[in-house]
């Protein structure tokens, strides 16, 4: 089945990756795919039809919380980035209480004050998160042997297969989540929200679950950050960052499951490795900015659409994807 | 295909022999420099965004110091001359950057040394200093603790200096009683309020309230000078404000009718604020940096290479930009060429051996290595320091003060309003 | 005490005047095209920055240069109008992103033509209406508190008193109906563009002198924008100026009676606050959002 030979030379392609690659690409390399689950798990809280801007703050509680159980309690390095997870999405229903009053641009300003509220809070109590220097020295994945590899996590190529794994993993989950009947709800949230009501959907629970799961995600991706860097800070998590997580999705397109995973890598790429090499300095931004209008502009559908145009075109036979309709 | 990118040509001063730094072996970075090659040296700061105020005149000042050196003949090492040049990287101010960043500074540019600014960025490059042995250096020694073998702070030891402003001030002013501070709420500003404190506290002045805090996003500076003036306090404490901070502060304060003393860490285009107030307002304002016009700078005990055609070159080149970072990255610089050419080797391990061998030269002045009560380590170059107070609108170094003198009278005053702060070594998480 | 109260209403009615002149321009911008301007913050520093390359670069006088950076990023609104957001208007998520990326190119181009530090702008006096010895209203910031009255004034009466207002006001409700009416939506769009950057512009102007100015000073107004027009209700001027006082009332009290970083928290807890109790704001109706 073709199919399937394409699946195993994408991932022998993506085994090999790191060889062919200079040693700093190989650390953008480990962030980029920390991202690319981060910017995939904010594609599920958008299918509902909700566009978060705390989503940043809530990959920053995954990330605080693994850090402070390693820390302060000892637990071991993997279980505590899954309890990063849990915490994060357990905060998200938390806050789906007051936010999920609101819809549209004031859940979007809403979700952005409850985030700034929780890094105020990071800033404000030096015990137990360490006030604006935030935590350091956070414990690193203990190292460890299969046999034929030797994972040495200081090593950026170690922890790429590291959490690459974890985030191929997540990523299958959430796709499954997305097929299921319960992913097909969210979209029906989304779309069809007055209908969905009145046959029997409780939308305002569908709306904290996909909210809660997304959040979980990018937990475990904000624990992943925290265990290779080794250091966390309120900064790290600020509306900088969550500006480029949106962007990486709406330049990327949010209609298929693969488009923001292509915004991230394409505008990545773009930003840290092309734009620096070319020694720009301080016209970067400038130029990030312009590439950011102008695929905004000419691909409104987002990069997305280059891929669906080329293979619908080779499988006119194949079911069509969904249609960007937003 | 991201390397065929990269390849394609492209090269820049900044980005140099890719291919050629690639196959160099990983952990022995800059060890063997081909005779009468450019010794490089990594400028790893943030160069855009909100904090690149804190890297760019500082890699501005650095390339001057380059050309000033090299054209004085470079480096003498063991093996001959060798010319100098920085590779900077853009960190961001974000640590997941700062670390990428080393990488590539150590890795595949292969350079000598790595000049930081430290704080946020530090601790995400710490482990990268650990495994490679890199020699770094940071403008912000509260990022030393005991395990940071490989970072020194050898120009700021900010905030200790500010204890030298405070007791020029207590003996040349006796009649000030009274005080008040404000601080924006992050990792410079709340060592340094504990810092004042200790400085306040050892020279019997009364602090009238608790030191106001702020948001650093904050641009309205009117009601938090409100707020500090309603005591009626003899001198108002700008601590380790931001020049963004402290020209709408004073601005304020003038406004608002003060008529005290003021007393802050820096006072970067002081020019500004006396066209701002008025030149009456402004007589006498403490500070801790000098211009480097001063005459005072001259001495024989300074070690900075002519400061007077430094910042002369520096202002004909970036008109209006002067300010504290401009000189502290060159100033690190030649502390190092120093060491190197003393160890006749550009090496970190025997650089590092070379400048932590007796005294250290400080821009200002000879100087102890220092630092194991207050940082786990005596890593921070510490000695004396000028308290500077503007005179006839013009900065005027008045003193040259000794901050080891201070702290052997005072250090647990230090340790205790630290300690409040959770700003101690130990208490750092 | 009185002498300290009266202070600090000074202060609040100084802020609450610049914040309701930017949040305005935002809720207008909003309800007319329906995008949210992440760039209004860099309006307001270009409006800035029009006063350093003027009035403190060539000496045009300041009041002048303050009409000119009116005009200027007046023109920036129509340049992103017909730029982006005309293209754009199915597209509101696209909007957003085509203003971020606007607003970084802004930003990148004032550190290549003025540099990373702030800049320096003479006083443009150093006049001070003292009320009493600790009362004291700088007349630096009474141009700004004048400014406000007169320009929000003047708005209020263009949209409710004039044919253009009308028309304007009738293409925020439903912009079908107002096209049907033979209303242009384009010319409205641009009407609504220019005012809405122009106060932005003319903030920025009028505050240059009494702030920092640099290149990222936009980052902090926005972020009280977006507090001020949620509270007030999305698209609704009264309600952006009402809670533009209201906000400044809190912030500056708290600032001067606790602290600034309290402030901040007590801010944004108001604004949940508001949000979990009338989730539209408190002018604000459920059909715009």
């Amino acid at each position: 089945m073709p199919k399937f030979l394409i699946w195993i030379a994408a991932l022998a392609a993506l085994i090999a990756l790191p060889h062919g690659l200079s040693f700093s690409q190989q650390e953008i390399l480990v962030f980029l795919t920390i991202n690319v689950l981060l910017v995939a798990s904010y594609r599920l809280l958008t299918l509902t039809g909700e566009w978060s801007l705390g989503h940043v703050v809530i990959m920053g509680v995954g990330a605080y919380s693994s850090a402070l159980l390693t820390k302060k309690l000892g637990v071991y390095v993997p279980v505590s980035m899954l309890l990063g997870g849990v915490f994060a999405a357990l905060i998200a229903v938390l806050l789906s209480f007051p936010l999920f009053r609101m819809k549209g641009f004031y859940f979007l300003i809403g979700s952005f004050a409850a985030g700034e509220i929780i890094r105020l809070l990071w800033k404000r109590f030096r015990d137990p998160f360490g006030g604006a220097k935030g935590i350091k020295g956070i414990d690193p994945m203990p190292d460890f042997s299969v046999g034929f590899y030797q994972f040495d996590f200081f090593e950026p190529t170690s922890y790429y297969y590291f959490a690459g794994v974890v985030v191929a993993v997540c990523l299958w989950i959430l796709w499954r989540i997305e097929k299921s009947p319960v992913g097909l709800t969210f979209h029906a949230v989304h779309w069809q929200d007055k209908l969905a009501q009145a046959s029997g959907v409780n939308v305002r629970a569908y709306r904290t679950l996909a909210f809660a799961i997304a959040s979980g995600f990018a937990g475990i991706s904000g624990a992943l950050l925290a265990h290779y860097v080794g250091t966390i800070n309120p900064n790290a998590f600020d509306i900088d960052l969550m500006v480029f997580v949106l962007t990486w999705a709406i330049v990327g397109g949010t209609a298929t499951f693969y488009g923001p995973i292509l915004g991230c890598v394409v505008l990545t790429v773009i930003n840290e490795v092309v734009l620096r090499e070319l020694g720009l300095e301080q016209m970067r931004p400038l130029i990030y900015g312009a590439i950011m209008i102008l695929s905004i502009l000419f691909l409104p559908n987002g990069l997305e659409s280059i891929v669906q145009k080329f293979t619908q075109r080779r499988a006119s036979n194949g079911a069509p994807e969904r249609s960007p309709a937003e | 295909m991201i390397s065929k990118i990269v390849k394609s040509g492209l090269t820049r001063r900044t980005f140099l022999h890719s291919t050629a730094a690639a196959a160099m072996s990983a952990g022995l970075p800059g060890t063997s420099l081909a005779a009468g090659s450019t010794i490089k040296i990594g400028f790893l700061a943030p160069l855009t965004g909100a904090v690149a105020a804190w890297g760019k005149p500082g890699l501005d000042g650095c390339e001057i110091w380059a050309e000033r050196v090299n054209a004085a003949g470079g480096i003498k090492l063991g093996d001959g001359s060798h010319n100098v040049e920085f590779v900077a990287y853009d960190n961001e101010y974000d640590p997941a950057k700062a670390r990428t960043g080393a990488t590539k500074l150590i890795r595949e540019d292969g350079v000598s040394f790595i000049m930081m600014l430290g704080g946020d960025t530090w601790p995400g490059v710490q482990p990268v200093a650990d495994k490679t042995g890199m020699l770094f250096s940071t403008l912000l020694p509260s990022d030393l603790s005991p395990d940071t073998n490989t970072l020194i702070a050898p120009a700021e030891v900010h905030p200790i200096y500010n204890v030298t402003g405070v007791e020029w001030l207590a003996e040349n002013r006796p009649e000030l009683k009274t005080a008040v501070m404000c601080a924006q709420d992050d990792a410079l500003g709340l060592p340094s309020v504990a810092t004042y404190l200790a400085a306040f506290e050892a020279a019997g002045i009364e602090m009238l309230d608790a030191p106001l805090l702020f948001d650093p996003a904050t641009t309205d500076f009117a009601p938090v000078v409100t707020r500090l003036i309603s005591k009626n306090p003899d001198i108002v404490c700008l601590d380790t404000c931001y020049s963004d901070y402290v020209h709408p502060i004073a601005e304020q304060l003038f406004q608002q009718g003060f008529k005290g003393q003021i007393i802050s860490c820096t006072a970067d285009f002081y020019d500004q604020m006396i066209a701002k107030t008025s030149e009456e307002f402004m007589e006498g304002f403490v500070f801790q940096f000098p211009d480097f016009d001063d005459p005072a700078l001259n001495g024989d005990n300074i070690n900075f290479t002519d400061p007077n055609g430094f910042y002369a070159e520096f202002n004909k080149r970036h008109p209006g930009q002067w300010g504290a970072v401009s000189w502290e990255y060159a100033s690190i610089m030649d502390l190092w060429k120093a060491a190197a050419e003393k160890a006749g080797s550009a090496s970190p391990d025997a650089v590092a051996a070379a400048m932590k061998e007796g005294k250290g030269k400080h821009a200002f002045g000879d100087a102890d290595w220092w630092g194991t009560e207050l940082f786990g380590i005596d890593n921070a170059l510490v000695g004396d320091w000028p308290v500077v107070a503007i005179e006839g609108g013009k900065a005027t170094i008045k003193e040259f003060r000794s901050i080891p003198d201070w702290y052997a009278k005072h250090g647990d005053l230090l340790v205790k309003h630290m300690q409040a702060y959770d700003q101690m070594w130990d208490q750092r998480s | 005490m009185l002498d300290l109260l009266a202070q600090t209403g000074l202060n609040a009615v100084y802020a609450a005047s610049y914040i309701s002149l930017v949040a305005v321009g935002l809720v207008l911008i909003f309800g007319v095209m329906g995008v949210i301007n992440f760039a209004h913050g860099e309006l307001f520093m270009a409006g800035a920055y029009a006063i350093v390359a003027l009035y403190a670069g060539l000496n045009v006088p300041f009041f002048l240069a303050v009409a000119a950076g009116l005009l200027f990023v007046g023109c920036l609104g129509l340049l992103m109008e017909r730029a982006l957001f005309r293209p754009l208007k199915d597209n509101p998520l696209g909007g957003l992103v085509a203003s971020i990326g606007f607003l970084m190119i802004l930003q990148a181009l004032a550190v290549m033509g003025f540099g990373v530090r702030m800049v320096h702008i003479p006083p443009v006096t150093q006049e001070v209406i003292a009320f009493s010895e600790k009362v004291r209203l700088p007349v630096a910031r009474l141009y700004v508190i004048i400014a406000a009255i007169v320009l929000l004034s003047a708005l209020w009466y263009f949209l409710k008193r004039t044919k253009f207002g009308w028309a304007l006001r009738a293409s925020a409700q439903d912009p079908e109906a107002a096209a049907l009416q033979g209303i242009s939506i384009t010319q409205t769009a641009r009407i609504a563009m220019f005012i809405g950057a122009g106060l932005a512009g003319i903030a920025g102007a009028l505050t240059a002198p009494l702030v920092s100015v640099n290149p990222h000073m936009g980052h902090s107004v926005i972020v009280t924008a977006f507090i001020v027009i949620i509270v007030g209700g999305v698209g609704s001027l009264e309600g952006a100026i009402v809670a533009s006082v209201a906000y400044a009332l809190v912030h500056t009290f708290v600032t001067t009676f606790w602290d600034g970083v309290l402030a901040d928290i007590v801010g944004l807890s108001l604004m949940l606050l508001v949000l979990i109790v009338k989730p539209t704001g408190l002018f604000g109706s459920a059909d715009r959002a």
